[in-house]
């Protein structure tokens, strides 16, 4: 099976491909007749045989809400195997677990105390704010809530589960203490970021991630090797070489900043890091050597269908796109519930 | 090739091991055996390096472990333990694979294909090797585990060092006996093997050396015929018992009960 795995890759990769392509034809608005290939032609040209708004649509709309979709589903879905791996349990997700409440939380706070101080500091930063926020957030809860349901290697999946919905309620009740006290403009934030949307991408947006995702990935992918072994137990793993300690922080720190920033730039997506490495589990069982990049590329696969159908099923409204992936997420999330009864 | 002095553990207060001296010379089968709660697990851990102990270092092959290439360690030194987890959603193979991580970095090379293969025709597993773990029983799951740490150790490096926290539970005659001539025949290589066994005869049978612990403390520590008499195992496991010699290979034969 492991020997496969660039086949494996190389596959879903062009089937990414093939929906990205596609995904960009759907929307509102209609192309005239020329194909894309002509399009981008012209942009490299710079000739004016192209009509300004199909320039505009597919190259400031279409394709980085397209790009962001990518991205934030591979972050996600990869954050999500992760954590599964450290818990050692197919329920631990970012949103499950209160890790994106604990970022929604902060940024929630940065947003509404923030603009008293955002017209001192450059643009820049109030990209960066947001996403420090978020990050820190992230990284804080997932310390407490590691801290509070795992002992000597194990973790408590009902303990786990629960200070997640602790975490969860406590940033709703926050975020709900800011709508009153926050002006018209934060207000309009404070909704994104609890509906979840890809409708606000940039090229910056998309910049910022694709140098979080980079890094990140390099220090994760390749650790399934790691989470396979932890399977065994902590200290079986150690004496197969793997530095238990050292990679359970580096997944804590990386996720934290995945979640982060994907929660400062789409704001609540729930549910993709808990679909992908389930249906990935269906087909290759556990073995995080493989579903491990193969999550990477399948996030991006499901969250660009559900923005893709997001955004074309009641045209030329959008719902939004936290509603699909909570549809998807939700009955997983039961039906793993249902099939781990025993052992919880 | 292990030396480790002046051991002790206690856990909230209580003492579970106090000032043990142990060491263990290449090519010797060691067998650890004492009553329940003598601290025979414990012990092992201590010496295989998995929790903090006295401040008395562990010597392994002349080094401390923390002296040790935390690359290197893994191809010289390998530890069975008493399986308390659960689920492993993987094949047999891909568990087995596992003993091989030290050696490959993405894809395993032809030489931990075989050494999977070798390894679980040693402990009879090759059979189920497309099965899923979970569905195996406790017995069979010990084998796959027994067969992860041969594949673990399968390499060219000289007095190897395997620590086996009871091997043998679960497994029925046959297993038993063809597991302990696998260690057997890996000391009689120059490798080390430390055991924790439970049944007596057994250790009797095989081991090179015996240590006999009751409440944390060695009472003794000698060869089989040495440590096995009757008034040392009837006052360790406070139960009458004779020992006679074993008919069929003059080894001590233990008979509990009167």
């Amino acid at each position: 099976m492991q020997n496969k795995l660039p086949l494996y890759i190389v596959l879903s990769l062009l089937l990414l491909l093939i929906l990205a392509t596609a995904a960009l034809y759907m929307g509102v608005y209609e192309f005239e007749k020329h194909s894309f290939f002509e399009i981008f032609k012209a942009l490299i040209n710079n000739d004016n045989s192209i009509p300004e708004s199909d320039k505009f649509v597919l190259m400031d709309l279409r394709l980085p809400r397209i790009v962001m979709a990518i991205l934030i589903g591979s972050a996600l879905s990869v954050s999500g195997t992760c954590l599964q791996g450290m818990f050692k349990n197919p329920l631990a997700s970012p949103d499950l677990i209160g890790i994106t409440s604990g970022a929604i939380l902060f940024g929630a706070i940065s947003i509404v105390l923030g603009s008293h101080i955002k017209p001192y500091i450059p643009e820049v930063f109030h990209f960066s704010m947001l996403s420090i926020a978020a990050f820190l957030g992230a990284l804080l809860t997932m310390t407490i809530v590691y801290r509070i349901s795992t002992s000597n290697g194990k973790t408590n999946v009902v303990v786990m589960l629960l200070s997640g919905v602790a975490i969860t309620a406590m940033a709703f009740a926050t975020t709900g203490f800011l709508i009153y006290l926050s002006k018209e403009e934060e207000l309009r934030d404070l909704t994104f970021w609890n509906l979840g949307s890809l409708g606000g991408a940039t090229w910056t947006k998309n910049a910022i991630l694709a140098v979080v995702i980079i890094i990140a990935f390099s220090l994760l992918i390749t650790k399934g090797k790691a989470l396979n072994a932890m399977m065994l137990g902590e200290r079986d793993a150690q004496h197969l070489g793997i530095p238990v300690e050292k990679i359970k922080k580096r997944i804590i720190i990386l996720t934290a900043l995945l979640v982060g920033t994907c929660v400062a730039f789409s704001g609540n997506i729930g549910f993709v890091g808990l679909i992908v490495p389930y249906i990935l589990r269906l087909i290759f069982k556990s073995n995080y050597h493989i579903i491990l990049p193969m999550s990477a590329i399948f996030g991006s696969i499901l969250l660009l269908t559900a923005d893709t159908i997001s955004r074309t099923i009641a045209a030329p409204s959008e719902i939004p796109i936290g509603i699909l992936t909570a549809f998807m997420g939700a009955p997983i999330f039961i039906a793993i519930l249902i099939r781990s009864k025993k052992s919880m | 090739m292990l030396e480790a002095c002046k051991i002790s553990y206690a856990h909230k207060k209580f003492s579970i091991l106090e000032n043990i001296d142990v060491s263990v010379n290449y090519g010797e089968l060691l067998v650890i055996v004492g009553p329940n709660g003598a601290g025979k697990s414990t012990l092992l851990s201590m010496l295989a390096n998995e929790m903090k102990h006295g401040d008395e270092p562990i010597m392994f092959k002349k080094k401390t472990f923390e002296e040790w290439d935390q690359k290197e360690l893994p191809l010289h030194k390998a530890k069975f333990s008493q399986q308390n987890s659960n689920d492993i959603p993987l094949t047999v193979t891909d568990v087995v694979m596992m003993g091989r991580y030290p050696y490959f970095n993405s894809v395993p090379h032809q030489t931990d294909l075989d050494a999977v293969t070798k390894s679980m025709e040693e402990t009879d597993v090759l059979s189920m090797k497309d099965r899923d773990y979970n569905t195996l029983s406790g017995g069979e799951r010990q084998r796959v585990h027994l067969a992860r740490v041969l594949a673990q150790l399968e390499n060219n490096i000289a007095h190897k060092l395997v620590f086996l926290d009871e091997p043998l539970n679960n497994l029925d005659v046959l297993h038993q006996h063809r597991i302990l001539h696998t260690i057997k025949n890996f000391t009689e290589l120059g490798n080390t093997a430390v055991v924790v066994l439970h049944d007596l005869n057994l250790a009797a049978q095989f081991a090179d050396q015996v240590l006999l612990l009751k409440k944390g403390k060695i009472v003794s520590h000698d060869k089989p015929e040495k440590v096995f008499t009757k008034e040392i195992i009837s006052k360790v496991y406070n139960f009458p018992c004779t020992i006679c010699l074993n008919p069929v290979n003059q080894n001590p034969l233990i008979i509990f009960g009167t």
